[in-house]
């Protein structure tokens, strides 16, 4: 056989196998020069994973990682920006297969247990940095300041409790409020800023949802909800109205109505769906959502999002996260407003006595990233994320994101402000979410009245009957498993004394005095943190167990019962009689001569 | 002759010398890699946790100290690893440290393992109360000045205490006096010693003395001071609703709500200090004009 015979028949017979060899090879080869072009073989590549696709998101990591290059020549930080919907099966690959970024985002896409038992294997403690100052922040008022302390919420976000330590470095402070689009509402009803006052924005609903769109000929969408927009505007706006059955039913009175006290509150009658706190956010919620789009529970973000941007609706809540994509699809076209969400006035004839503030928000703060425990650079990778916490740098990366920043003294821009979150204010204090049935049938029932599907008196009355038949036995159902939490402590507890006794042995065994007093600090430290937790855990478990059962088992209250936030005649006789006893000493003082007259004055 | 002679003197003098340094190496080998395994457990990697203590045991003498400290710490893994627990297994070692060091410094807490194990059953089932107690009431006898004797008291009191009647309460209050009156000059669980205290003039409603055990519970709280999530915002409400609702102390109220704003002016409890201060004013405002009127 000749030789191209021989040649022909070799490459029928093994076409297959030369074809994936090709491909192997030329991908190899583009690999190889991607990555050379990419970084330089003698750079330090850092590579940082997030789930932010937002346009803005990248270009500020990239201008950011830019700007620590031009400090740091022989750094280069490439980012995997992964959508959100497969970002948890990325990181889990990647950590399992040992190819993690030295970075990555971290703190939700999967399940916290899961994040907890990942923080444990594949990411570094950072608790050791915290605590000293940021070398960025030098030159600033923030320069002697722990790393900790420097953010608005003092780093809470990123402790990990079950841990005791600190594992990643967060980035910016989220928050919600209402966009608006200006052009239209002035549009449509004349106003240049959108309405505060809770009355004066429902009437201008109304008057939206009264005015024809010329462009399709069917009237203006008040506001654009889904299923998704509903929780902030259910969290932010309606619920905080139900502050006020904190007097009725916070019967530990911790300042919180849990919800065996909601339970107890309803078979006692403290409360029902009548109390003005409870009747007034189930009103609200009718009188705002009768001005979201027809079929809004079934809608996803991304409907309500085209309403928006389609100019078709005039308010939609967003958050930080979302609103510079927003404003980035609103150039050009319209102009866009970021307001608070609106408030009933002290004197409105239904809610003045009701509602008591604005919500109380807390400081959350996110986009926290770790440090792999797979990265061969972790100074450098540690150093880049003290560059973007410290507080010019902070300020930077949000400012190009549109971000409100995390740390201390940082400028927010002008658009942003509105999203400053309100540091005092009234929260939720119902929660009807006993056990698994009950959770299940007021989710029914809630979402049929929000459609609009079913009245306040029929949810009420449907509600209340099942709650006070079921409630008990599915809260009972729920509290089988009361010590499996204890368990966990357990668990944790035990690893802390582990390595309280192993310190008290090397403090035993220390050769020099500065290895015992070191020892000694580690030893003293581990059973402050031992005691603290087996105190504030565990020891509580079975009294606690006992006195919720004591609650949700009460039928009738008793005779000489008091509300939580009332005074019984006992204290009440006793301030009287102490009151009495203040007026009558005063009363006393006041009759008595002085007792050193100053003396008479010589003429 | 000889030189065979110096060769075998020379080897056997080498084996002699290599022994020394073997042991060492022995122990220092068990201390590292009881640590580690501590570690491991502590990272959620029991496998790694069980090779290594094993390893321990049995490179060590049964019945020393580093032996003790593996097969306590093998218990402990088998015992709260999840999943793939073998709770029975675990008692088996805690039983052996017991048996075979019962002086290591390891062995209350053995003993103390061996009391959560009765009181911390699987869901579904209750626990022999009357097993737990005794259990506990065997540590505070036995170790009577060791830490896990002072744990294994408080959940013995606990455990009376929930039962939320006066006279158990009343003898519990009783044993907790004691018990923070024997150790005045150490802090080791004298806060939670008062917390419970509280519980117990809660049931037997003396609320004078339930405000001055919180007081005190505040005063003797032990913090980790690596958390930042310790504060004391929910201590001061708590002793000021005490002091307003149940004493009627309202100046002790006041400097309590008064410390929360100005300690912790972002916590979610601002909002309703403020109105508990204008809510006892109004109320003073009120009884002193009824008062006037009378």
């Amino acid at each position: 056989m000749s030789v191209p015979k021989k040649l022909f028949s070799f490459i029928q017979t093994y076409f297959a196998l030369l074809v994936v060899v090709a491909v192997y090879v030329w991908s190899v080869f583009v690999i190889i020069t991607y990555r050379a072009q990419e970084a330089p073989p003698e750079a330090i590549v850092i590579r940082l994973g997030h789930w932010q696709l937002e346009a803005s998101v990248r270009e500020a990591v990239d201008e950011m990682a830019e700007k620590y290059r031009a400090m740091h020549p022989n750094v280069i930080i490439i980012q995997d920006a992964i959508p959100e919907s497969t970002y948890g099966q990325w990181v889990s690959t990647q950590l399992m297969g040992g190819t993690a970024p030295d970075l990555l985002q971290v703190g939700a896409q999967l399940p916290a247990n899961i994040w907890l038992s990942y923080y444990n294997r594949y990411f570094q403690p950072l608790s050791r940095y915290v605590y000293n100052p940021n070398p960025y922040n030098a030159g600033t008022e923030l320069a002697d300041t722990p790393l900790r302390q420097t953010y608005k919420d003092g780093m809470k976000t990123a402790y990990v409790p079950e841990m005791q330590e600190y594992l990643s470095i967060p980035l910016t402070l989220f928050g919600t409020r209402i966009l608006y689009n200006k052009t239209l509402l002035k549009e449509i009803t004349g106003l240049e800023e959108a309405p505060l006052n809770y009355r004066d924005f429902l009437a201008v609903c109304a008057q939206i949802a009264s005015t024809t769109n010329p462009v399709d000929g069917t009237p203006y969408i008040p506001i654009a909800g889904s299923a998704y927009h509903f929780g902030f505007w259910d969290s932010m706006m309606f619920a905080p109205v139900t502050y006020g059955a904190l007097r009725r039913a916070d019967f530990n009175r911790d300042g919180f109505v849990g919800n065996d006290e909601t339970f107890v509150a309803f078979k006692t009658g403290l409360l029902d769906f009548h109390y003005p706190p409870v009747a007034g956010w189930l009103k609200m919620i009718r009188e705002v959502t009768d001005h979201f789009q027809t079929g809004y529970t079934g809608l996803g973000r991304d409907e309500a999002v085209f309403l928006f941007a389609q100019q078709r609706a005039v308010f939609m809540t967003t958050g930080t996260w979302d609103a510079g994509s927003l404003l980035a699809q609103a150039e050009g076209q319209f102009e866009v407003g970021i307001m608070d969400f609106p408030l009933p006035a002290n004197d409105d004839p239904y809610y003045g006595g009701v509602v008591e503030g604005r919500i109380y928000e807390t400081p959350g703060v996110g986009f926290q990233f770790a440090i792999t425990r797979a990265s061969k650079h972790f100074d450098v990778a540690l150093d880049f994320l003290m560059f973007l916490s410290s507080q010019k740098g902070n300020e930077e990366l949000n400012g190009i994101i549109g971000w409100i920043p995390a740390i201390k003294g940082t400028e927010i821009i002008p658009l942003l402000q509105a999203f400053e979150p309100h540091l005092e204010g009234v929260y939720n204090n119902v929660n009807f979410a006993l056990g698994g049935n009950t959770t299940i049938k007021w989710g029914q029932e809630f979402d049929l009245y929000k459609v609009n599907q079913l009245s306040f008196e029929d949810l009420a009355g449907r509600f209340t009957r099942y709650y006070l038949e079921n409630g008990l036995k599915d809260f009972l159902e729920q509290q089988r498993d009361w010590r499996r939490g204890m368990q966990r402590n357990e668990q944790y507890l035990a690893g802390i004394r582990g390595r309280a006794i192993l310190a008290d042995l090397a403090m035993e065994q220390a050769g020099t005095p500065e290895e015992r007093a070191a020892a000694e600090l580690d030893s003293e430290s581990s059973w402050v943190r031992y005691r603290a937790i087996t105190s504030a855990r565990q020891i509580w478990g079975e009294l606690n167990h006992a006195r919720q059962m004591d609650l949700v088992n009460q039928t009738e209250l008793p005779e000489d019962f008091v509300g939580p936030y009332e005074y019984s005649e006992r204290v009440m006789e006793k301030i009287r009689r102490r009151l009495r006893e203040q007026k009558a000493a005063e009363t006393r003082l006041a009759k008595e001569p002085p007792d050193d007259p100053p003396p008479a004055e010589s003429p | 002759m000889q030189i065979a002679g110096a060769l075998l003197a020379g080897v056997v003098a080498t084996l002699l010398v290599s022994c020394a340094p073997k042991t060492e190496q022995a122990q220092g080998d068990a201390a590292s890699l009881v640590r580690n395994a501590w570690m491991a457990y502590r990272l959620g990697e029991y496998q790694n946790a069980i090779q290594d203590f094993t390893t321990v045991r049995s490179m060590t003498e049964k019945g020393s100290d580093e032996w003790a400290m593996a097969t306590y710490g093998l218990g402990i893994t088998w015992d709260l690893r999840r999943p793939g627990e073998n709770p029975r297994l675990a008692t088996q070692l805690y039983h052996e440290v017991l048996n075979a060091a019962a002086d290591a410094p390891i062995a209350p807490w053995a003993e103390l393992a061996l009391a959560r194990q009765l009181h911390l059953v699987p869901v579904g089932q209750e626990p022999d109360y009357d097993a737990v107690n005794a259990a506990y009431q065997k540590i505070v006898d036995t170790y009577p000045d060791h830490l896990a004797a002072k744990e294994a008291f408080l959940y013995l009191e606990s455990i009376q205490l929930a039962k939320l009647e006066p006279v158990s309460s009343k003898a519990s209050a009783e044993r907790l006096l004691n018990f923070i009156r024997q150790d005045p000059g150490k802090a080791e669980f004298v806060g939670p010693a008062y917390s419970l205290l509280s519980v117990a003039y809660v049931t037997l409603d003396d609320q004078e003395n339930r405000l001055h055990v919180e007081q005190e519970a505040f005063e003797h709280t032990e913090t980790d001071p690596t958390d930042p999530s310790v504060e004391f915002a929910w201590a001061y409400w708590n002793l000021a609703t005490i002091a307003e609702f149940e004493v009627g102390d309202f100046d002790l109220a006041r400097s309590y709500y008064t410390a929360l704003i100005k300690e912790y002016p972002n916590d979610i409890r601002v909002h309703g200090s403020k109105q508990a201060l204008k809510r006892m004013d109004a109320l003073e405002a009120r009884l002193l004009a009824e008062e006037e009127e009378r």
